[in-house]
């Protein structure tokens, strides 16, 4: 088949899935909406799905009109930062076949221990954050060890052992919190306040970047995604780490140190996840307070489906679901909806997009006129001779 | 210590072992079924949370807990065909399939109970407690005269209708799995899917039918859950108990009986985790015990199981040199 058939393979597929995600919500958009009638239902059923597709973008008013909303791309924007860093985290360990689902507590701890940097280490502004972020992304490297050794060296299942890490990291991080490092003096369960040295500042210092929190961890964000698909396109572990995932057998049979390969994408997945928790944390946050998982590491393995495992396109996946998730949001608050319609929706578009088979039959079409067209091409090239 | 251990040597502490590991253990035949027809079902977590939110609902709606928990089997059955569906027919990777599930079944579900409730008491928690009562949950048994029986009778007597059954379940899918021609057929397409199906057996209707069991044993797990363990759904309930039956599954070496004994000891491992809070333990650092103890199992087994390959291996090449 050719690139280009390919491509718009590819892209009506991704088209098709997402318009069977958005029939779903219509459908449950409409059961739950409000209205006696059926006429008020359609109404209602309007106004939501208009408040989820273009409410990210534009403000409806009826004084007004509809006007573009600055503040709300930079608040998808800035949605984004930990979310690129998840996906990148599950790209890199799914792409070695490794289903490690760290990448939840991953954040989580990540988040903790950067916030634990940026308030008992004294160091000077530009330094701080830096030292702090990789301490982070550190931590979590070396926890991620564990799923991964007993993975390469006992056989233990990488995914159940991930899971119960989560849950272990949430607790005990609950349990420090609770008893050595919260602020006495608040109401609720927060740490002290990070130093202000370890701020991570907004990349334009308006009301619009500010008020969304949209910092410069957006830049480093974008800087991870190419990085992280130059080890993986451009660099011998990157290769290695892919070759894994198609086919393990092979990539040991030509040579290549299975167990150290695995071993490392889950290191760099660990590093990941924990320097966007870090990074979320001093971006968005002045004290630690995350009580639960925040579910960054769930929507990173949509994420990274959305993306098919390329670090390039996970960016764009990550934009996508920070679209929904703020369409789902304004939903809930102008339409009555609840904003979990966004974990269905996520689900449904998740399974097509893993589906290899959806519209199989549409890809043979393709294929076999790609064939065909290039036997007529032989044929008309022998004739010319 | 003495004193806290004689507040383990209770009844309580073994009837409390015994009732948290049933819903777990459900989760883990299931587990163990489809782990013999050769895949892995990791969406136990997220079909558990849909059949206790529908068995839930359902036996308020129609005011009966029977309908509730037929209902909650049918949710799980159904779910897990779909599921089949995917995994089967538009080939997506069956663990893929699985973490959408469990996507779903954490928010979708209470998106779900919001919409059909129309409760929406504070802003991220809903639940269905506040409609359940005692007489819409499943009834617990007690059991003519055994509950006679000093301290064994307060142990065994008393439980949920679900508990017994699941350790009933036991035997019935270890019967299933090795006394009849279907369970032949599941451990068949299992250990050579090709073999299997060069004499006649279909393997994708033994895929379908293996995933049906692992949906219809989470549809008992999640009616424990909501309509026994606690009177009514809330957000997250199973709280991982869908995953750590993946684990006592790889415990259990796969078989039922083991899986039973693993489900025990992460009952034994909350139960004691309950009673360390109990006694002044702070619950963020009793909570987390089930799952360590899961991951320590795990390691456990996985060296137990080494070291046996080894030998078996070393002991295989003595009797060839030997023969030489």
């Amino acid at each position: 088949m050719t690139k280009r058939r390919q491509m718009r393979f590819t892209i009506i597929r991704s088209l098709v899935a997402i318009l069977i995600a958005l029939l779903v919500a219509t459908i449950l958009i409409f059961i739950s909406a409000a209205g006696a009638t059926f006429q008020d239902k359609l109404e209602a059923t309007r106004e939501a799905l208009k408040q989820m597709l273009a409410g990210p973008l534009f403000r409806f008013s009826k004084k007004s009109g509809t006007a573009f909303e600055a503040k709300r791309l930079a608040d998808i924007l800035a949605a984004m930062i930990p979310t690129i860093f998840t996906g990148l985290s599950v790209c890199v360990m799914f792409s070695a076949n490794q289903f490690n689902l760290g990448a939840e507590g991953g954040i989580m701890l990540g988040a903790f221990i950067t916030a634990m940097a940026a308030i008992y280490m004294p160091l000077f502004a530009g330094l701080h954050p830096l030292v702090a972020v990789l301490l982070g992304g550190a931590v979590v490297a070396v926890v991620m060890l564990l799923p991964a050794l007993l993975k390469t060296k006992l056989n233990v299942s990488e995914m159940v052992c991930s899971l119960m890490l989560n849950y272990i990291i949430m607790y005990v991080i609950k349990f420090l919190m609770n008893t050595y490092l919260a602020d006495k003096s608040r109401g609720q369960i927060m740490s002290y306040a990070f130093r202000e040295t370890a701020n991570i500042p907004p990349i334009i210092n308006n009301s619009v970047f500010s008020g969304a929190k949209l910092t410069w961890g957006f830049v480093i964000a974008i800087l991870a995604v190419i990085l992280c698909g130059l080890f993986m396109y451009r660099s011998r572990w990157g290769y290695a780490i892919r070759m894994i995932g198609i086919n393990q057998d092979f990539a040991k049979y030509s040579g290549m140190k299975v167990g150290g390969v695995i071993v490392l994408s889950q290191l760099l997945g660990g590093f990941l996840a924990g320097a966007g928790g870090g990074i979320e944390m001093l971006g968005r946050y002045t004290n630690f307070s995350w009580s639960a998982l925040p579910g960054y590491g769930w929507t990173g393995i949509t994420i990274a489906i959305l993306a098919g495992n390329n670090p390039y396109m996970v960016p764009l996946a990550a934009f996508f679901m920070a679209y929904l998730s703020k369409g789902c949001d304004l939903m809930a608050t102008y339409a009555k909806v609840p904003a979990q319609l966004i974990d269905i929706v996520q689900g449904v578009i998740f399974l097509f997009f893993a589906a290899e088979q959806f519209l199989s039959g549409y890809r043979q079409k393709l294929v076999v006129k790609s064939a065909q067209e290039e036997i007529e091409m032989a044929k008309a090239q022998k004739e010319g001779i | 210590m003495l004193n806290f251990l004689k507040i383990l040597a209770t009844p309580e502490f073994f009837f409390s072992i015994i009732r948290i590991s049933a819903p777990i253990l459900f989760a883990t035949l299931a587990a163990i079924v489809v782990e013999k027809a050769g895949f892995a079902n990791i969406g136990l977590e997220g079909l558990m949370m849909f059949s206790a939110l529908s068995g839930s609902l359902v036996s308020y709606y129609a005011g009966s807990w029977f309908w509730g928990f037929l209902a909650a089997l049918a949710t799980g059955v159904l779910m897990s065909l779909l599921m089949g569906f995917f995994a089967f027919k538009l080939k997506t990777d069956i663990i893929l399939v699985g973490i959408a599930v469990n996507m779903m079944g954490s928010g979708g579900t209470l998106f779900l109970c919001k919409v059909i409730t129309n409760l929406t008491e504070g802003k991220a928690m809903a639940s269905t407690t506040g409609l359940i009562t005692k007489s819409l949950c499943i009834p617990d048994i007690t059991i003519p005269l055994v509950n006679k029986i000093p301290f064994l009778g307060a142990v065994l007597s008393g439980h949920n209708l679900l508990t017994y059954l699941a350790f009933l379940f036991v035997l019935l899918t270890s019967i299933m799995l090795y006394k009849t021609s279907l369970g032949l057929n599941i451990r068949a397409v299992g250990e050579n899917a090709n073999a299997a199906s060069s004499v006649g057996v279909s393997v994708l209707r033994i895929k379908y039918i293996a995933m049906a069991f692992s949906g219809l044993m989470s549809g008992f797990g999640g009616a424990f859950m909501s309509m026994a363990y606690a009177q009514g759904w809330s957000q997250d309930m199973v709280s991982g108990r869908g995953f750590i039956a993946l684990a006592a599954q790889a415990m259990g070496g796969g078989e039922c009986l083991g899986g039973m004994l693993s489900a025990l000891v992460f009952g034994f491992a909350q139960a004691l985790g309950i009673k360390f809070s109990a006694v002044g333990l702070d619950s963020n650092l009793a909570s987390p015990i089930p799952y360590a103890v899961t991951i320590i199992g795990l390691v456990v087994f996985a060296v137990v199981r080494n070291n046996r390959i080894k030998k078996q291996h070393s002991a295989a090449a003595l009797a060839k040199s030997a023969e030489k």
